[in-house]
């Protein structure tokens, strides 16, 4: 095999192994102490993450099993790797300028690792969802079975945002709506072609991971809502759609609120 | 001693290996501090919440957590590429590979891109896997068609795009016969290349050069001294790779790319860069993409399925910890021509 020339015709030329200079000595440690530290920093968050409940704020649940399953061998071997491992090398040293821009990689890694330990873990918040603009991409094809739920009387009160999102999308009728009550969670999203008089009850869609999470709401109708609610703020609204009075709205239906709840975050914030 | 000898000669040796050493004090030290240091990480962890820190601005707050939850998502396909990786280099016996596989590089080539039906690692896993195929002895022309076709040609990846799209507009055949052909074609052109090794990021050359048995001891004390080097090259440029995708994410309006989806150049152009952007798993980004299929081409949906897999913030990041910056732009350049190609024609054949 071709790998025994190219091995051979270079081995000589690395002796490193056992010993080499002193900066290759500590830039062997750096090296193997950070890729450690920073392992050993994501497996224990998200080993907490799990054991709290929390993981799901960043991944889709079926990712979870996988997950923790991966992390646990990553733990084993992290702490096989204090013990044993001694041996590993990263090639030779680099060049100043490399080691600079290394050495700037690493202080950005450490203050992202850093955060992921001390930080609250949390939801993604306004500033992602009007940034992805509501409802702009994740409503495709209408779901079949929330039209046909549609047309079951009283199964309206177990609808989501994301299927109200997605009937809204399909028809504009207000008989459609007339006898739909609905009762929905999600956070204040203001809208931004009305903020004093609407707003938007809104989830982020999540498919993989947090970082494709798209947001979708239902546009609410309350004259100066800020007085009462703040953005971001989780609240429950129950109410009725039918014609939007707002002015500046672009929605043509809003739900008309007929009682608005402030509560938790949901445990499970995202829908999948 | 046998060990060394063996290395300078470049063959591995093939078990018993020596009797391993019992644990030095510095190992002892180590694994106290850091089982301590592991036991306050989950402490501090634990604690900090019912501090009540000052919470974060909405912008710095989403910056964090789309950064967290690319390295959440990925780190758990990264290792198990290290444990494939472990497993290919020291517990696959060389004949078994060398007898599988066929002499004439074509259709080594062609055999090597289906290696991930077998191997359904997201492309983050790809890396280290890749890495540890080219110390196996593959040639590096070989080792950028697995990195280029696994992704695509796999199975967790071809059941999502069938899901997503079906048959429909020719995008699943598209994407399949499109990543096989890129994959080969890539591996074509580098097989010409004079001097292989000099593709490599130095590095990862020298890793090379250094021959097999990285470490002393027998095979597991290779495997952990090979988990050990993996981290300490692929765990930075996770993290930097994605913070930068978290802070795109953050910067760059998405409404602006979606109102270029209609035009058959701009919206594969746009396509690209969204793909370059967001940087999901091959896994997924089938049902990622869904959402677009309604307002762009069908031709810039199977661009964004091709070039996506392989070519963005991360994996650029990842593929910098073995290869040298100018392969990675030849490659780049070589992928987005092909797959805005093979864009096109889905566009205005169908």
């Amino acid at each position: 095999m071709s790998s025994d020339e190219k091995h051979g015709a270079h081995a000589h030329a690395h002796h490193h192994e056992h010993g080499g200079t002193r900066g290759q000595r500590v830039w062997d440690a750096w090296r193997r102490w950070q890729g450690l530290a920073l392992a050993a920093a994501v497996l224990v968050s998200t080993l907490w993450l799990a054991a709290t409940g929390q993981l799901v704020l960043y991944i889709h649940p079926r990712y979870v099993v996988f997950t923790v399953a991966m992390a646990l061998i990553g733990v084993v071997f992290v702490v096989a790797g204090l013990v044993a491992g001694r041996g590993a090398t990263e090639g030779e040293q680099p060049r100043r300028l490399a080691r600079a821009a290394s050495l700037t990689g690493s202080v950005l890694a450490g203050a992202l690792a850093l955060a992921l330990v001390i930080i609250p873990p949390a939801t993604l918040t306004t500033a992602t969802a009007s940034q992805r603009e509501i409802n702009s991409t994740a409503l495709g094809e209408v779901d079949e079975s929330v039209t046909e739920a549609a047309s079951v009387a009283g199964a309206s009160a177990s609808f989501t945002v994301l299927d109200w999102a997605s009937l809204l999308r399909q028809t504009s009728d207000r008989a459609f709506y007339a006898d739909k009550p609905a009762e929905v969670l999600g956070f204040i999203t203001p809208d931004s072609d009305d903020p004093e008089n609407s707003f938007y009850v809104s989830r982020f869609k999540v498919t993989c991971c947090a970082v494709d999470a798209q947001p979708v709401g239902v546009p609410v109708y309350l004259p100066d809502w800020q007085g009462e609610f703040s953005p971001d703020a989780w609240v429950e609204v129950t109410g009725t759609f039918d014609t939007n009075p707002s002015r500046g709205s672009a929605q043509p239906l809003a739900l008309i609120p007929e009682e608005i709840v402030p509560v938790d975050q949901p445990e499970e914030p995202y829908l999948y | 001693m046998s060990t060394r000898v063996y290395v300078e000669l470049g063959r591995r040796p093939d078990e018993p290996a020596p009797p391993p050493r019992g644990p030095s004090p510095a190992a002892i030290i180590g694994l106290v501090l850091g089982l301590l240091g592991i036991a306050s990480l989950f402490a501090i962890r634990a604690l900090t919440p019912e501090l009540g820190l000052p919470s974060l601005p909405n912008t710095a707050q989403d910056l964090l957590t789309l950064s967290i939850s690319v390295i959440i998502e990925s780190l758990p396909f990264v290792i198990l590429g290290v444990v494939l990786s472990i497993v290919v280099q020291h517990w696959i016996p060389d004949r078994w590979i060398s007898r599988a596989m066929p002499r004439n590089p074509w259709a080594r080539r062609a055999m090597v891109s289906f290696l991930g039906m077998f191997l359904p690692v997201c492309e983050c896993g790809n890396v280290p896997l890749a890495r540890g195929l080219v110390l196996r002895g593959f040639s590096v022309s070989e080792s950028m068609t697995f990195l280029l076709a696994a992704p695509i040609l796999n199975p967790v990846t071809i059941i999502t795009t069938h899901q997503a799209f079906g048959f429909d507009d020719g995008i699943l055949v598209a994407r399949l016969l499109g990543g096989f052909l890129i994959a080969n074609l890539i591996g074509w052109v580098f097989s010409k290349h004079p001097a292989p090794e000099s593709l490599l990021s130095s590095g990862f050359a020298a890793e090379c050069a250094a021959g097999e048995p990285h470490g002393r001891g027998g095979r597991w004390n290779r495997s952990v001294t090979l988990f050990v080097r993996e981290m300490g090259v692929i765990m930075p440029a996770l993290f930097i790779g994605s913070l930068i995708a978290g802070l795109v994410q953050v910067a760059v309006p998405r409404d602006v790319l979606v109102t270029l989806g209609s035009n058959p150049l701009w919206s594969i152009l746009a396509m690209m860069a969204l793909a370059f952007i967001i940087s999901v798993c091959s896994n997924v980004d089938a049902f990622f993409i869904l959402p677009f299929a309604s307002t762009f081409m069908p031709g810039s949906i199977a661009t964004f399925l091709l070039f996506g897999p392989i070519i963005d913030i991360k994996m650029l990041a990842l593929l910098r910890t073995t290869f040298t910056t100018a392969v990675l732009v030849r490659i780049t350049v070589l992928v987005a021509l092909l797959s805005a190609g093979i864009g096109l024609a889905v566009n205005y054949v169908f």
